[in-house]
């Protein structure tokens, strides 16, 4: 029995020990890791900047399997990716000679690349319309055949001509162009291009070697400064994260922190001084530093459902910036309240009777010596409750805010968004990149956040030192 | 400034002032009621917008149904999967988060030298300072794909959201702890060591036992604060009522039901809104009621050893 208490005892004493370096580890290993991802966001602008948009898509195959492959969404005109021949629909199936088969490969491909500029060599598929020409589907004989009518120049370059009835792609029947196209693709996606193309030209029947894939040279600029500066300015589409931007979240956080600070700054410094200088000790007001406590731990769930009632339907305020300001100023009043009384708590009592012996009333006494003394510490409170409604996504998510917004609100009736519920849209996206963004996101309010910590305990800090001298 | 110094104060101006010193004093009183106010206005409304669901649904069907299909014909509004998944993510969070909580309270108020105290302390803040948004990311994006190495885990589990979540609590757990196993009073300690007993003895047999009811509080706390989770959840534990709830598989705990309803398309004064402030209701009263509990017994402990 003893032998086993001793035991438990090194236990503990082990465990004390490792207890805070393993919980700070993981988290240094969650910020890290988040760090890691976001560091493809530059590789996704560097591709971007190019002219390219890409999206996973994937082709249905026999048998109910789906074969994904990566799509080119869009190409902006004008840019070196138009400048090549690419177009929106093309399939990129070679990045720097690696396969591809999903955007994340793209841009991972990008980012194993050394140096910040590049002539990247691609490979591609052109859309259907592009791949060989305009195609006809001619009927004889009780079946169907596909003629190319007008071959594209690198049909021509193959050695086919007008009026070529194609028959089979390795062997795949050609059934319409867009058939042939997916079987091209699922080819290249297998590795086994060139492949065998079967054409009928008037009686005799040729076999051709045929590559359907184009290849081109990308320049590409890598530059992690101008990709996080378009990120943190831009309104953003939100239909593909390569066009990302954060700047409408941004200003509604700022917004709806600003309404938050207005509101619940004074209310509830004014509820500490009442609470610490004016009010008898009692049992009520025993009684409310315990309802204030408790307030603090209220579920946010419940805070969101409150402003939603409160502030978007009885006041009619809706999905406004004023509403969410007003529903994190209930959140973090109870913050504020717990950490002005304590603050004012350590203001000596001698200062008080210093002040009201020269006959200065209760007001004079707070507003002229406790408040000024007790202002570092009540700035902490402060500084604290602020980083809280940061970071504080639920509540304003029961208000309805929207998840994404693509303008820069312009009054506080405006609806909005902040940055945690952008970062909550990004990151329960499934689409390659969203996770991308949703951590350079969340770098962005680490950063913020933090620092703000930083800065209270530094005040603290400083406070506390003036009292020990 | 000179000439009121040299002739007696007005009366009138006296009285002035006395008048703007009481307005003062109103003002801020009323301020200080705004804490009252939140919490009537949490009771008034929360009953107020669930009284017709409570009408409709007995409260045995809302707290015994094992269906939560609000939305479907036939509806049913069993919160019974919701709960379950609430107190299984809630158990996994707090497996984590009391031990290791506890232990570094432990080594903060027993073995950290001063200015490393200093120092751990303040971290402590700045981790609990961390969006709950971030440890949802988390979860979904590094511990689930981690434990899919390992284990048979769905996209959505309650498993990664649970130990995540407790990773979330362990710094408050620990500050809390830390609060109270430092009030224990100096001469406790002397004592112990006069018998001629080594530190992790006095520990565990004198100091622990005498904060005892303290870090119960703060595992009570610690327990609300995962009940009233939202964000980790709703990013990781996914949105499928279960029941029995599984740890590996999608869960709907309480708080991740109310977003989507919340979210939902639903026309203003349909019946759903009144499920959902039942659901937070309930939600409100458990927290809530736990939490006056716990604050009580802090206040006590502090007292009695200040």
């Amino acid at each position: 029995m003893k032998v086993l208490w001793r035991l438990g005892e090194r236990g503990v004493v082990a465990g004390a020990f490792l207890a805070l370096p393993l919980a700070l580890f993981v988290l240094g290993v969650m910020v890290v890791v988040t760090a890691l991802q976001a560091g493809l966001w530059a590789d996704m602008h560097a591709l971007e900047e190019a002219g390219l948009v890409l999206t996973g898509r994937s082709l249905a195959l026999p048998g109910g399997a789906a074969l994904p492959y990566l799509g080119v969404a869009q190409v902006r005109e004008g840019s070196a990716a138009a400048a090549l021949g690419i177009a929106r629909g093309d399939v990129l199936v070679e990045v720097e000679g690696v396969p591809v088969e999903r955007p994340l490969a793209a841009w991972s491909a990008l980012a194993r690349l050394p140096g910040p500029r590049r002539e990247v060599p691609l490979r591609w598929i052109p859309r259907a319309e592009a791949l060989l020409g305009a195609l006809q589907t001619r009927a004889e004989a009780g079946r169907t055949f596909v003629v190319l009518a007008a071959p594209a120049p690198q049909a021509q370059d193959l050695g086919l001509r007008a009026g070529d009835v194609l028959l089979a792609l390795e062997d795949v029947p050609v059934a319409g162009a867009r058939q042939l196209w997916e079987a091209a693709v699922r080819l290249a996606r297998e590795g086994r291009l060139p492949a065998r193309l079967q054409v009928r030209r008037g009686e005799e029947t040729l076999e051709l070697l045929w590559d359907p894939r184009r290849s081109g040279v990308l320049p590409v600029e890598r530059n992690a400064w101008r990709a996080w500066r378009a990120l943190l300015t831009r309104l953003g589409d939100p239909r593909y994260p390569e066009q990302a931007g954060l700047l409408p979240a941004f200003l509604g956080s700022l917004g709806v922190v600003l309404v938050m600070a207005a509101v619940a700054f004074p209310l509830g410094i004014a509820a500490a001084i009442y609470l610490e200088e004016y009010a008898r000790q009692t049992r009520f007001t025993a009684a409310l530093e315990v309802l204030v406590a408790s307030l603090a731990g209220l579920p946010s769930a419940v805070v969101g459902l409150l402003g939603l009632e409160i502030f978007a339907r009885a006041m009619n305020l809706g999905r406004s910036i004023l509403a969410g300001g007003f529903t994190l100023a209930v959140l973090v009043l109870p913050l504020v309240i717990i950490a002005s009384r304590e603050a004012l708590r350590t203001v000596p009592r001698t200062l008080r009777e210093a002040a009201f012996s020269v006959g200065a009333t209760p007001w004079q006494t707070v507003r002229h010596h406790v408040l000024p003394y007790a202002l570092p510490g009540i700035l902490t409170g402060v500084v604290l409750s602020l980083s809280r409604a940061l970071g504080e996504a639920a509540p304003l998510l029961f208000l309805g805010a929207f998840l994404y917004v693509t303008y820069v609100p312009q009054s506080l009736r405006d609806s909005f968004t902040v940055v945690p519920i952008q970062i909550f849209d990004w990151a329960t996206r499934p689409q390659d990149g969203y996770a991308v963004v949703a951590a350079c996101a969340i770098l962005v309010l680490l950063g913020l956040v933090l620092l703000l910590n930083a800065l209270a305990i530094l005040l603290r800090a400083r406070f506390q030192r003036r009292w020990a001298e | 400034m000179q000439a009121s110094r040299a002739a007696p104060y007005p009366a009138v101006l006296a009285r002035l002032r006395r008048g703007k010193e009481d307005a003062i004093r109103a003002l801020l009183a009323l301020c200080a009621l705004s804490a009252l106010a939140v919490v009537t206005a949490v009771v008034a409304i929360f009953v107020h917008q669930s009284l017709p669901f409570f009408r409709t649904v007995p409260l045995s069907e809302f707290l015994g149904g094992t269906r939560w299909a609000p939305i479907h014909e036939p509806a049913s509004y069993g919160i019974l999967p919701l709960l379950g998944a609430t107190l299984l993510v809630t158990a996994i969070a707090l497996s984590v988060a009391v031990p290791l909580g506890f232990l570094a309270a432990v080594f903060l108020t027993a073995y950290a030298p001063p200015h490393l105290r200093a120092v751990l302390k303040p971290a402590l803040e700045l981790l609990a300072g961390v969006p709950t948004v971030v440890y949802g990311f988390f979860a979904l994006r590094f511990v689930t794909p981690f434990l899919q190495r390992f284990l048979p885990v769905g996209f959505w589990n309650g498993l990664s959201a649970g130990l995540v979540m407790g990773l979330m609590i362990t710094p408050y757990m620990a500050s809390l702890s830390d609060d109270v196993l430092y009030a224990v009073p100096r001469s406790l300690w002397e004592a112990g060591y006069a018998l001629g007993a080594r530190r992790p003895t006095v520990l565990l047999r004198v100091v622990v036992p005498a904060a005892f009811s303290g870090i119960g509080a703060a595992f009570i706390l610690a327990l609300t604060r995962a009940v009233g989770e939202t964000m980790i959840v709703a990013l990781a534990a996914g949105r499928t009522p279960a029941w029995p709830p599984h740890p590996l598989k999608p869960l709907l705990p309480l708080t991740t039901a109310m977003v989507n309803i919340a979210t939902g398309d639903h026309e203003a004064g349909a019946f759903i809104w009144s499920h959902l402030f039942a659901i937070g209701l309930l939600l409100f009263l458990v927290t809530f009621g736990l939490n006056l509990l716990s604050h009580r017994v802090i206040r006590r402990i502090r007292r009695r050893y200040a």
